[in-house]
């Protein structure tokens, strides 16, 4: 055993903060603590077979408070600003999904009124918190959502992102021109698989005709959408490649992936074991060796505004003949300076939004110059297309450091908390 | 800007054209047409091409 690291995490069954230590042990990289009360753990974080654990962006050291992440709220010692605040209008859902970082449906609890709703946005706004995901459960289930999405709009969110299962979406298409005509800017659509199957597996039914519909309606409404598929070791692990494929062929109203390899918060159907995790060196050889050369590692960066170890990012313009990458020069295998949320808010919304002038002009050019300032500017951003990931903590393996530095923040109760804070519960809670 | 109205090369004082040059940015080259000395080549890089086209391009290759 080789020690890598010494962090902090809790106690998967009462929650307690504990030291814990990363180490390297055959087959890959693990999170080891030991509650006085509840024993030992051991979480595989870094699978072997893939980029190096140390070559992935570098260690972030942090000043975790005692308490962390208990009670978490907006704490001074967190490391990172809000890039995206999660605002949950519901925990209704139309599914009963066998994975939900939210549980939702599971209890329903009273909604927020779209006053309040109002407010919320209001003092987001002026803490300039203007990327705002509308979350839940499934905000497609309250019919008001529309003056939801506007109220954000008159409050000042410059983009509002909706979190949504596209079911809705595709059945009621009037519903859907309400919010694209109260100022939703972009969708993240549940898209685990092409496969059918894998659809009925995770969602409990085959709903890939209506995420299909509701890519081609948001479309002709000028909304951008990008798929956000939950990967699951030996369920859609092996359909990386596919999906993106299928991706790109929906460019530009697809605007990219962003995968969320499995964590086992929320509502998961098991405990899981080592066998259970797809770590991000998995996810990254899967979509390289998958995409059979349209992808290369060098193409890939870690996340530069969250913790490294929480994700990556990749950014092309698809072309007829492929994807162009605007930064294979990085690569994943140095150290990453970190950014500002501010900055990485702008990033993410220059990519995700549709530019329909942009459109316009590709359509109507007879060919594609990119080595003309004017083409490469509206190619890219008519045609942007970005791979992204984000790697869930769970109380398994979490680790204090990178908690310390996400940027994804819910807001719950006037604070904006950590993701993964507000969705990791320890066994007795 | 595309206008070479009274523009003058400082060095030459010859009047500008507009000539398409090619810029070199993060390893890719643009082609695009700016107001040019005929004479010694030198090129007149407007504010509103610095902060329009230019910085677009910037923020669109650049990473986060």
């Amino acid at each position: 055993m080789e020690h890598l690291h010494t962090t902090k995490s809790i106690c998967p069954v009462c929650g307690v903060q504990l030291p814990a230590d990363i180490v390297r042990e055959t087959g890959g990289v693990f999170l080891k603590k030991t509650c006085p009360a509840h024993g030992s753990f051991s979480a595989l974080i870094w699978r072997d077979g893939g980029v190096p654990y140390e070559q992935w962006g570098g260690e972030r050291p942090a000043d975790i408070p005692e308490y962390c992440p208990n009670g978490c709220s907006s704490c001074s010692s967190h490391g990172q600003d809000t890039c995206c605040i999660l605002v949950e209008v519901t925990n209704r859902c139309n599914l009963r999904c066998s994975f939900c970082f939210a549980d939702g449906g599971a209890v329903l609890t009273d909604e927020p009124t779209v006053d309040e709703l109002a407010d919320a946005f209001r003092t987001l706004a002026e803490k300039n918190l203007t990327f705002i995901q509308l979350s839940g459960g499934e905000p497609t289930v309250r019919d008001d959502l529309p003056e939801i999405v506007a109220a954000a709009k008159v409050a000042g969110a410059t983009s509002i992102q909706l979190n949504t299962n596209g079911i809705r979406l595709a059945k009621e298409p009037e519903y859907t021109k309400k919010l694209a005509d109260a100022g939703l800017t972009f969708v993240f659509l549940q898209f685990d698989s092409t496969d059918p199957a894998v659809t009925q597996a995770l969602r409990g039914g085959d709903y890939l005709s209506d995420k299909l519909a509701a890519i081609d309606l948001c479309g002709s409404l000028g909304l951008g959408v990008t798929l956000v598929p939950t990967v699951v070791p030996g369920l859609n692990s092996d359909h990386i490649g596919d999906l993106i494929r299928f991706a790109i062929s929906k460019s530009p109203v697809v605007r990219g992936v962003h995968f969320q390899p499995v964590s086992y918060f929320g509502r998961c159907p098991y405990e899981p074991a080592d066998r259970d995790r797809f770590t991000l060196p998995e996810l990254l050889n899967a979509v390289v060796t998958q995409t059979e050369g349209l992808v290369s590692l060098e193409d890939i960066s870690p996340s530069c505004c969250d913790h490294p170890r929480c994700g990556f990012h990749s950014d092309y313009i698809v072309l007829p003949d492929g994807l162009l990458s605007l930064n294979p020069h990085k690569g994943g295998t140095s150290a990453v300076t970190k950014t500002s949320a501010l900055s990485n808010r702008c990033y993410i919304a220059r990519r995700w939004k549709r530019d329909p002038e942009s459109e316009r002009f590709i359509a109507e050019a007879e060919t594609l110059n990119m080595s003309d300032m004017a083409t490469f500017l509206a190619a890219g951003k008519s045609n942007m297309f970005t791979l992204t990931a984000m790697a869930f903590q769970d109380r398994w393996n979490l680790d204090l450091e990178r908690l310390n530095s996400c940027s994804l923040h819910v807001w719950d109760k006037g604070s904006a908390v950590p993701f993964c804070a507000r969705y990791i519960t320890a066994e007795k809670n | 800007m595309s206008d070479t109205t009274g523009w003058k090369c400082g060095k030459c004082g010859e009047a500008l054209v507009l000539k398409r040059n090619v810029f070199n940015y993060m390893g890719r080259s643009f082609g695009h047409e700016v107001p040019t000395c005929p004479k010694c080549g030198r090129i007149f890089i407007s504010k509103e091409l610095a902060k329009g086209r230019m910085a677009e391009v910037e923020a669109l290759m650049e990473d986060k």
